[in-house]
């Protein structure tokens, strides 16, 4: 019992941050519904810039996506976590937990186009919003490309 | 009809104008696919498009395997076994697709219909959604994205095979392939092609733009606008 306090203890010291302990299906499902979340704001902003332009809504939509994409989404990918079921099985490969290298490409270019993304969408250019759509579709695909698998 | 022609030159006419109309806009509408679905992004819609296209160039070719000239139609070259060996042997005599090109035309226009089919109901989990998508649920709509992923390799494969096998005829067996794909005239002392008129083009081009209309999903019902959200204090 003792020993298993000051394990405890130590633990929290050393962690230094607090970080909310996540249960890998937890994690799994949180990181899923950052994703979905997500595709229903790409699809917002595609259905304004390809009908009728409102410029409020693709604000809303542009600063959700950017609000996700800074929100340090790394921190649901705890090892062993290519494995596990969340809303549905994950579709994470292997990979993103041995190519660091890789995920942190795929994840910066992300932020960036994300953050992009929000300050294109304040401006209410509708033409430049849609081109910012196809860069920021383009990371997602970067990421998917490499770390997704497919069904 | 061009006998006399033929006698003077030494050529037939082999390949009608459809099919090779059909060869060399697959070929510009398979690169554009490839290209624009590697890059992704916005170019993803254009994939969409060039996807419809494809659709009906396939529709027409299936349809021209039947109604069309007697080169190009499926009956004149269908690879059985026993015109397999024959052709491996060196015992086939003709003209047009020999035994082992119309295995790679045949597995060439099958895994493109199988492609388009799956792209049809596909979605990318980004912003893009085939034009069918609609009709299936997003599991099934997953599993057949990733179907169009596996035979994207392959077709890119069998591709590269046929373009191989094409120079390997040029260079090794001197037999020019590429250019009655063009021109539509064969060296050689052969028949010409017969059939494949008018109105066989235009059943074919009717069943074609059927088809892309078919596939583009112009005809779903609009989708019931959704209930309005609740009311709430401005979220």
């Amino acid at each position: 019992m003792k020993s298993k306090l000051l394990l405890a203890l130590l633990t929290v010291t050393l962690a230094g941050t607090a970080i909310a302990q996540v249960k890998t299906e937890d994690a799994i499902k949180y990181r899923q519904s950052g994703y979905g979340f997500m595709a229903w704001n790409m699809a917002r902003i595609k259905a304004n810039v390809e009908g009728q332009y409102n410029k409020e809504e693709v604000i809303k939509a542009a600063n959700a996506i950017q609000a996700i994409a800074n929100s340090g989404m790394g921190a649901l990918y705890p090892q062993g976590s290519d494995k596990g079921t969340g809303w549905e099985a994950t579709r994470v490969k292997p990979e993103f937990f041995t190519n660091k290298e890789g995920v942190t490409k795929v994840a910066m270019a992300f932020n960036k186009e994300a953050n992009e993304m929000a300050k294109v969408a304040a401006t209410g250019d509708a033409a430049a919003v849609g081109a910012q759509l196809g860069k920021l579709g383009g990371t997602c695909k970067g990421c998917h490309d490499d770390f997704k698998a497919k069904k | 009809m061009r006998k006399d022609l033929d006698m003077n030159s030494k050529k037939f006419h082999l390949w009608d104008l459809p099919t090779r109309l059909f060869h060399w806009l697959l070929v510009l509408c398979v690169l554009a696919a490839v290209v624009s679905g590697q890059l992704g992004g916005n170019l993803i819609d254009w994939h969409g498009r060039v996807g419809l296209v494809i659709v009906g160039l396939l529709a027409f070719r299936l349809v021209w395997g039947v109604v069309g000239s007697s080169y190009a139609r499926f009956r004149q070259f269908l690879p059985t076994p026993t015109r397999v060996r024959a052709y491996l042997r060196g015992d086939w005599q003709g003209e047009g697709h020999n035994p082992l090109g119309a295995l790679a035309v045949f597995g060439l226009l099958g895994l493109l219909t199988a492609q388009v089919v799956s792209g049809l109901f596909s979605n990318d989990d980004i912003a893009f959604v085939g034009p069918l998508f609609e009709l299936v649920s997003k599991n099934l709509s997953n599993r057949l994205t990733g179907i169009h992923h596996l035979l994207s390799n392959l077709l890119i494969g069998l591709v590269a095979l046929h373009i191989v096998a094409i120079a390997f005829y040029g260079h090794v067996k001197k037999q020019k392939l590429v250019k009655p794909m063009i021109t539509g005239w064969q060296e050689g002392e052969g028949e010409s092609a017969t059939g494949g008129g008018v109105l066989p083009l235009i059943v074919a081009l009717a069943v074609a733009a059927g088809a892309v209309y078919g596939a583009s999903g112009a005809w779903l019902p609009e989708p019931p606008p959704p209930p309005p959200a609740a009311e709430t204090p401005s979220w």
